[in-house]
């Protein structure tokens, strides 16, 4: 059986060999060097650009700026998955430090570099607003003139009656908690190459939804879809980073200037820092409870500091923003309001944990703290309030499939939570902490898959998934070949090419084994069926008396009558025979009540930790943790395993390390060594994962679901520890310090 | 261009001639002038590891040297371990183990880990620290690396690799 072995990666060869072609290591004839210049204001008008200087240059090719824009035959100049407000260089405004002004193309990176340098532009500072709350006050600088209050979209859930709520709780606490702007981080950088032919454009690009670039750039230059081709190498690391559309508007239209040779634009580490964020976000969640620990109501409100375009953020906010800051509890009442507000930092979107990992942060580090008020274990009160089977959540869907409280209950068991132990009286103090939390994936979105057997026997798997390291062609590989009983060495993955492979949505929000699966799982019984239409002639029986077994056809009854596909094949003269696939998935919620359908099922995790606080210096040690997911059907154990470690060691830096410093929108830490990441050093002493599994139940995705508990766990072990509540992240030594000595 | 100087590098047992200004990488060099892309540049700033290559068997990161500091230098890169075609037993291991997602630190990881395991015969934690915590795994595959690590180092003890 395919399914459920740890079978390794299908090019694992290549990958310790070095051998494997990201998009830096593509290389074309004739190919230019792309380079952007930059603004270094938050927000400035531009009063004068001459790229002349620069054109001198010898080895420059092209300069792309606003200007070009106004030719006859120019593509748009503003582009957005959602809100069209991001121009593909400044016109007229600039909104962030690090926003294209303009874009060259030269023979050699020193030409591009010496041109970039040589680029005239004047600015006039105009004043800039950075924190989501203060950028959302009336008599706030206005990122964009449309917009005055910067708040470009508010949306609500409103569930059960929530001043009853109140009314009916013994206690009521309410608590604000912020995350502040992170950055991906990925060891491979952006990258894109793109070449204009016959009007016809190719892109190369490390994407994690080439079907989102193919719309947007063929929206851009006015083109059908068909002539604009998008393939994806495999990805050194994505995390949502390259989620959507980034640099290929650019680099298009660069290329468009060019016309006709490559241009190649690969991103230095500091431009990463300012190419897309982790949202700041601001959370005030208050909290009606009972004495017995009961939840009566919630109220949360989230303004969503989304950089100075809106790129994903409105269409999180009709969904995720509100669904993945209530936690997964039975609450009677609740509100939630969530604002997008604009400010002059660079954009944010999709981030690992997208969203959950700001709604967790708040709301179990605030379970806590309602715990600690009520003098109940922590464990308790979640036990008490977490959705089991068949309960509503408060978009007023039930959820069948509710693990919650396994998993919760087995991090802390892992973690020995009903066992006494030593809190230390010296300079070390030890705590114990947990977290729990439910995210939602995508709704209304859809997967395709072909799958095409050949007459020598291989059966092609063509997918828009994108492999990004998750090993999600091995996962899907071996889905198909359960599904057609083709043994897994046979199975070929073909894809990502828009020009090759049928349509899917996006490879983010943990969506890809599950909603792929299940498109291959449709496209294999179409193929089995049409296999047994064209086998029944040859045997001279009825399709229905034929049953397919072992990737062969063979008679009810007479098993000593099979035969093999391809010969099927080989008889009726075919070279192939493909079957289609398609799942998507329905729902949405009302944006003006949050009430319908946010998730077709719904990612659950849990984190428990003990650790140990030297209060002299501030200093955390986490000495073991442990990570329990939910995983459902689990295809590849290992793969499963090394997704849910990821969780860990990237929940780690984002709870106790990460942060983009922004001084009056100049980011002061845009390198590796200012903003650090988690290293071997950084591990905990002991780092556990368990998975729950459930043969019965749905394929989930595992990339992200236990990094949201990490931060509000080990927060929750520091105030076990030492008293102290931190609600800004991340929780660094410093902070802990100034809390203990009452700054 | 401006004051080209020609370098003989050792590398992977081929000596290779260049003609650079000796103020380019060494990652520039053997990347683009030499094609040996499993070196790679993270960070470019001698902090991420996946440049590493080794000079005169020690992991070095490529982005901070400069050709002209590597002339006459013996230099291996992950395309020069094996051999006809067979993986090195650290290569194996990490196959073996999972040790990687998006293997886009994995060369220099192996480097790293092959160094040790010749330079150090009794590894301990501290020592798989000073070797591997020069590179980085954003992906979070510690875990796994450091079985694949320590398996390979417990073969070693019993005499294979
Ligand atoms: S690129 Fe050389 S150490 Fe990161
Ligand atoms: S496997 Fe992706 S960075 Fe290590």
């Amino acid at each position: 059986m395919a399914i459920g072995r740890s079978v390794p990666v299908r090019d694992a060869e290549a990958r310790v060999r070095g051998a494997v072609a990201y998009l830096a290591d593509l290389r074309l004839p004739g190919m230019l060097t792309a380079k952007i210049v930059r603004s270094p204001f938050p927000h400035a008008r531009i009063r004068h650009l001459d790229p002349r200087p620069a054109l001198r240059i010898p080895g420059v090719v092209a300069i792309l700026t606003a200007e070009d824009f106004n030719r006859p035959g120019a593509p748009r100049l503003f582009y957005g998955v959602d809100r069209k407000d991001q121009p593909v260089v400044a016109r007229d405004r600039v909104r962030y430090v690090g926003e294209p002004v303009a874009a060259i193309a030269a023979e050699t990176p020193e030409a591009a570099e010496e041109a970039a340098q040589a680029i005239e532009v004047e600015y006039e500072e105009l004043p800039a607003v950075f924190d989501p709350l203060t950028a959302a006050k009336p008599e706030a600088p206005r990122v964009h003139e449309d917009c005055p209050g910067n708040v470009f979209l508010h949306t609500r859930l409103r569930h059960g009656d929530l001043e009853a709520g109140f009314a009916a709780a013994d206690l009521i606490v309410e608590e604000t908690y912020t995350t502040p702007p992170a950055c991906h981080a990925a060891l491979e950088p952006h990258g894109v190459i793109a070449q204009w032919a016959d009007g016809r454009l190719t892109v190369w690009s490390a994407t994690q939804a080439p079907f989102v670039v193919q719309e947007t750039l063929a929206e851009l230059f006015g083109l059908p879809r068909e002539a604009v081709r998008v393939i994806v190498p495999p990805l050194g690391g994505g995390y949502g980073g390259k989620g959507y559309v980034r640099l290929e508007p650019l680099t298009a239209v660069l290329a468009w200037k060019v016309g006709g040779r490559p241009v190649r634009l690969i991103l230095e580490r500091s431009e990463e820092f300012v190419t897309l964020t982790r949202h700041a976000a601001w959370i005030r969640i208050r909290t009606g409870v009972r004495r017995d620990g009961t939840l009566t109501a919630r109220q949360v409100e989230v303004y969503w500091g989304a950089g100075a375009y809106a790129d994903i953020t409105p269409r999180l906010l009709r969904s995720a923003g509100l669904v993945r800051v209530v936690g997964p509890y039975r609450i009677p009442a609740v509100h939630v309001d969530a604002y997008g507000v604009y400010t002059n930092l660079p954009p944010a979107g999709p981030f690992r944990g997208t969203m959950s990992f700001e709604g967790a942060w708040a709301y179990e580090s605030h379970m806590d703290t309602i715990a600690h008020a009520l003098g109940m274990d922590p464990l308790e009160l979640r036990r008490r309030n977490l959705l089991r089977p068949g309960d509503r959540f408060c978009t007023g869907e039930v959820i069948e499939e509710a693990f919650f409280w396994e998993c919760l209950e087995a991090a802390a068991r892992h973690v020995g939570w009903d066992q006494p132990y030593e809190k230390g009286e010296g300079m070390r103090r030890r705590g114990r902490g947990l977290a729990v939390m439910m995210k939602s994936t995508l709704p209304r979105s859809r997967s395709e898959c072909r799958l095409v057997l050949r007459a020598d026997g291989v059966l092609e798997l063509h997918t828009g998934t994108v492999e990004m390291g998750q090993g999600a062609h091995t996962a899907l590989a071996q889905i198909a070949a359960a599904e057609t009983e083709i043994p897994l060495e046979r199975v070929q993955v073909i894809g990502p090419d828009t020009a090759q492979v049928p349509y899917d949505a996006t490879t983010s929000a943990s969506r890809a084994t599950s909603m792929m699966g299940a498109a291959i799982r449709e496209a294999a019984a179409r193929l089995k069926e049409e296999m047994r239409r064209r086998a029944a002639p040859l045997l001279e029986v009825d399709p229905e008396e034929l049953i397919l077994q072992g990737a062969g056809v063979t008679l009810r009854g007479r098993p000593e009558v099979w035969i093999a596909w391809e010969e099927v094949l080989r008889r009726h003269g075919l070279e192939a025979l493909e079957a289609h696939g398609v799942f998507e998935t329905q729902g949405g919620l009302d944006p003006e009540t949050g009430q319908g359908i946010a998730s077709p099922h719904w990612h659950q995790g849990a984190g428990a930790c003990e650790v140990e606080v030297d209060i002299e210096t501030g200093k955390v040690r986490i000495l073991r943790y442990c990570a329990a997911a939910y995983a459902g059907r689990v295809i590849n154990p290992a793969l499963a395993t090394l997704q849910n470690e990821g969780n860990m060691v990237f929940g780690l830096g984002q709870a106790l390390m990460e942060q983009i410093f922004f001084d009056q929108g100049q980011p002061l830490n845009a390198n590796m060594s200012d903003y650090q990441i988690p290293s071997l050093r950084d591990l905990p002493e002991v780092l556990e994962s368990v998975l729950l599994e459930s043969p019965e139940g749905s394929i989930h995705g595992l990339g992200e679901m236990t990094l949201p508990p990490v931060a509000p766990a080990i927060a929750n072990a520091i105030f076990d520890a030492v008293g102290v509540r931190i609600r800004d992240l991340p929780i660094t030594p410093e902070k802990i310090w100034r809390a203990l000595h009452g700054e | 261009m401006a004051n080209r100087e020609r370098f003989a590098l050792h590398v992977n047992g081929q000596i290779h001639v260049v003609e650079a200004e000796p103020t380019r990488r060494l990652l520039d060099v053997l990347r683009a002038d030499l094609g040996l892309t499993s070196v790679r540049e993270g960070c470019g700033i001698g902090v991420c590891g996946a440049c590493t290559v080794l000079m005169g068997g020690r992991p070095v990161s490529s982005c901070l040297l400069l050709v002209s500091q590597v002339h006459h230098q013996e230099i291996v890169t992950v395309e020069g371990l094996g051999g006809n075609g067979v993986l090195h037993p650290v290569q194996q291991a990490f196959i073996e183990h999972f040790a990687f997602q998006c293997a886009y630190c994995t060369p220099g990881f192996i480097l790293s880990t092959v160094a040790m395991l010749e330079k150090e015969p009794d590894l301990d934690e501290q020592v798989l620290g000073e070797y591997l915590s020069g590179n980085l795994c954003r992906c979070g595959s510690y875990l796994h690396i450091l079985k694949a690590v320590r398996t390979v180092a417990r073969g070693r003890q019993h005499g294979f690799s």
